[in-house]
């Protein structure tokens, strides 16, 4: 195949050879992807061949032309054969692609083997997943096929795709893939022999005596519990009340106000492409949005969205690498709030739009359904008062909550926020807070920091205040506190560092089943689903989580 | 204008080599001089009477205000070359920069990814390198100048090993 990121200088295989390499492969089997996928993935080549030769036809018989002028007959047969060929060319790029598109999952690894002039082998740490997807396109939908989409942290390596499989061959690839990353099936490539009867609910089972590269006894799917869905409703009242349509409201009412006073009437024009392409993205938001709900299992949190294009998240734990709760000001009376995640992977992948859907944790919801999201994000809170922490964070000023806050010899800084601005560390994360009326919290996981910068510019000199970054990796959320004290900021800069590498002590592997027993006790013990338990789609009224069964209530 | 360290107190910091100001300052006139000399170009377009639009004020005015930009910057680059410091802590290196702007930068030795060493040309003709960390994060801009080759290389060296032995996950 000709798509991106090909590596180049591989040399060109005869088709006897573009197989696998027998010496090197491992015992797991090699797949194609379903014989399908060519052609939903090349519909949009097909529909565009298809558009360019109807175009002309359908303007002729839309001016009343005859629709074959004069000459036809003489041209027919080119235009036929010109067709013919450039439709058997795409077909045939499609047809060799899928067919030089192998997979394997074994070992510890997934790797793919693709194209044809220029081959690609990809191969993925399984123990170094970042996030799992399995992505429905509509087309691929009525065709029960499904796109699996793995991150992985490799030194800045794009996603592994498998574009398209079965549905349930997808799902089933996905728990595979989860069971051997999790550690709870052997032979993950990391070498210890000991399983350490750490199997998780459901996780290991029959799958536990696979040995290394055996891949084909199929791990069972991990059970879920569902926490929360966002109501259709919340969804469109949430777009309506955005950003976004605050402005096209100042927008419209000014270009009518412009085309009344100037008495010109081109103003209206210019708002058709622009209403054109407002309802595109509210589409756009709506179409990804609806329908969203968050469950947990054991392989982690997922997600869930989508209305024609459907897509499922499983965010491993451990994998988010910072949150941000954010609450726009129109938002407020509804106290709705919306989250987005930093995850490994995410940031860097494929096209800004798609990127952004992928990050969001929460479209919109309440303080329950952020504390319960929190929940999954930040099992042990590492505070005895989680609910009134978080709560402080989001709506509260000074120090509610155990924040500190910017002094007040700097108010003249941030004459608005600098009661807000501030920072809160508990055991396991640090919680900064900013803005009066776009309020923020960002929670940064002491475990996933990577490294930290404190600044100090002339003007904050004077006020003897100083900014902390926290660097994550790439994504929407972007932890700095702003204007801290300087004595504040220095030593939260040290502790810092002291807790991180606590943290990071604390954990050693990346399989999540095998973690170690953490050195401190968590302050609240993980909510871990029970398998089995009758508790598919409980409401999340009845499924909050522990952050709200210790008796602190919001007020 | 005596000016309060952001840092923690009690760092013996490293400096790096005053070589690299010469480095700085060959970027600077590279950088400085040319905008000063292409802005200069109306001047004397004007004053040869080919150019008729910028009235000889702002034809002097523009070139004028870049020369003394220039020249304040020229001024700082030694302040802010002694101002570069790094230290080798027990989990962490960190680096300093800046005095009007100061930056203090903790990189943890378990996250560093890679550590690059990138000599140009006028380093490499004085003897001297840069360090520069990477870890995760594509925020972690940690760069360390005008280190002389020997020590660069046995940072690095230093930076591998200990970031080995600490290495953690993402």
């Amino acid at each position: 195949m000709t798509a991106d990121g090909q590596l180049p200088g591989q040399p060109v295989l005869p088709p006897a050879a573009a197989g696998p390499e027998s010496s090197r492969t491992p015992d797991g089997e090699w797949l194609r992807v379903h014989p399908a996928s060519p052609f939903v993935r090349g519909w949009v080549a097909l529909a565009a061949i298809a558009f360019f030769f109807g175009r002309d036809l359908v303007e002729r018989s839309l001016q009343g032309q005859p629709v074959f002028e004069e000459g036809f007959d003489r041209r027919a047969p080119w235009l036929l054969g010109g067709g013919a060929v450039v439709l058997a060319v795409a077909v045939l790029g499609f047809v060799l692609a899928w067919y030089f598109t192998k997979y394997q999952v074994s070992a510890g690894y997934v790797r793919v083997n693709s194209g044809l002039l220029y081959r690609q082998h990809r191969q993925a740490r399984l123990d170094r997943v970042q996030a799992i997807d399995i992505v429905q396109p509509l087309l691929a939908r009525i065709f029960g096929l499904a796109e699996l989409k793995f991150e992985v942290a490799d030194a800045g390596e794009s996603a592994v795709r498998l574009a398209y499989l079965k549905i349930a061959d997808a799902r089933q690839l996905r728990a595979t893939i989860l069971a051997q990353a999790s550690g709870a099936v052997a032979g993950a490539g990391s070498g210890s022999g000991s399983v350490g009867g750490l199997g998780g609910p459901g996780g290991a089972g029959p799958g536990g005596s696979a040995g290394p590269g055996q891949l084909t006894q199929p791990a069972p799917e991990a059970p879920e519990f569902t926490v929360l869905a966002v109501p259709p409703s919340r969804l469109i009242g949430s777009l309506l009340l955005s950003e976004q349509s605050f402005f096209i409201v100042v927008g419209g009412a000014a270009s009518v106000f412009l085309s009344a006073l100037t008495d010109n009437r081109a103003f209206y024009f210019y708002l058709v492409p622009a209403a054109l392409g407002l309802a595109a993205s509210y589409w756009n938001f709506f179409n990804k949005g609806y329908n969203f709900t968050a469950a947990i299992s054991p392989d982690g949190i997922r997600l869930r969205y989508g209305l024609l294009d459907t897509q499922a998240q499983t965010l491993p734990p451990g994998r988010i690498q910072a949150v941000k709760i954010a609450q726009p000001p129109l938002w407020r009376p509804f106290g709705w709030y919306r989250m987005q995640v930093n995850v490994a992977g995410y940031g860097t992948s494929g096209n800004a739009v798609e990127g952004n859907t992928r990050t969001i944790l929460l479209p919109v919801g309440k303080f329950a359904d952020v504390l319960a999201m929190l929940s999954l994000v930040l099992p042990d809170p590492g505070t005895d008062q989680p609910e009134a922490v978080f709560a402080a964070g989001l709506g509260g000023f000074d120090s509610d909550g155990g924040f500190v806050t910017t002094p007040r010899r700097a108010r003249l800084l941030a004459p608005l926020a600098w009661r807000r601005n501030g920072f809160a560390a508990t055991d396991t994360a640090l919680l900064i807070r900013s803005g009066r009326w776009w309020r923020e919290l960002v929670v940064v996981p002491h475990q996933r920091t990577q490294s930290m910068a404190l600044h100090q510019g002339p003007v904050a000199r004077r006020f003897r205040v100083a900014d902390l970054v926290l660097h994550t990796t790439a994504g929407p959320v972007a932890p700095r506190l702003t204007q801290a004290g300087l004595d504040e900021a220095r030593q939260l800069f040290d502790e810092q560092s002291a807790r991180a590498r606590l943290a990071r002590k604390r954990q050693t592997t990346e399989q999540w089943l095998r973690q170690v027993v953490p050195a401190v006790e968590p302050a609240a013990v993980p909510h871990t689903p029970v398998p089995g338990a009758p508790h598919p789609g409980t409401p999340a009224s009845e499924a909050r989580t522990h952050y709200q069964q210790e008796g602190q209530t919001h007020g | 204008m005596r000016t309060e360290a952001i840092d923690p107190p009690g760092i013996a910091w490293q400096r790096v080599s005053p070589k690299y100001i010469t480095v700085r300052l060959v970027e600077w006139a590279l950088a400085n001089l040319a905008a000063v000399l292409v802005l200069s170009a109306p001047l004397l377009f004007v004053l040869l009477g080919w150019w008729r639009w910028p009235p000889l004020w702002l034809a002097t005015t523009v070139p004028a205000v870049m020369l003394l930009v220039a020249v304040w910057r020229l001024v700082l680059i030694p302040r802010q070359v002694r101002a570069i410091g790094y230290a080798e802590r027990g989990d962490d290196l960190l680096v300093r920069s800046g005095i009007f702007f100061q930056r203090t930068m903790a990189v943890p030795y378990g996250r560093m990814q890679y550590v690059d060493i990138a000599v140009g040309p006028v380093e490499r003709g004085l003897g001297l390198c840069t360090v520069k960390l990477h870890t995760a994060s594509p925020g972690t801009n940690a760069r360390i100048p005008g280190l002389p080759a020997a020590e660069g290389a046995r940072l690095r060296e230093q930076l591998a090993a200990r970031g080995e032995a600490r290495l953690a996950g993402l």
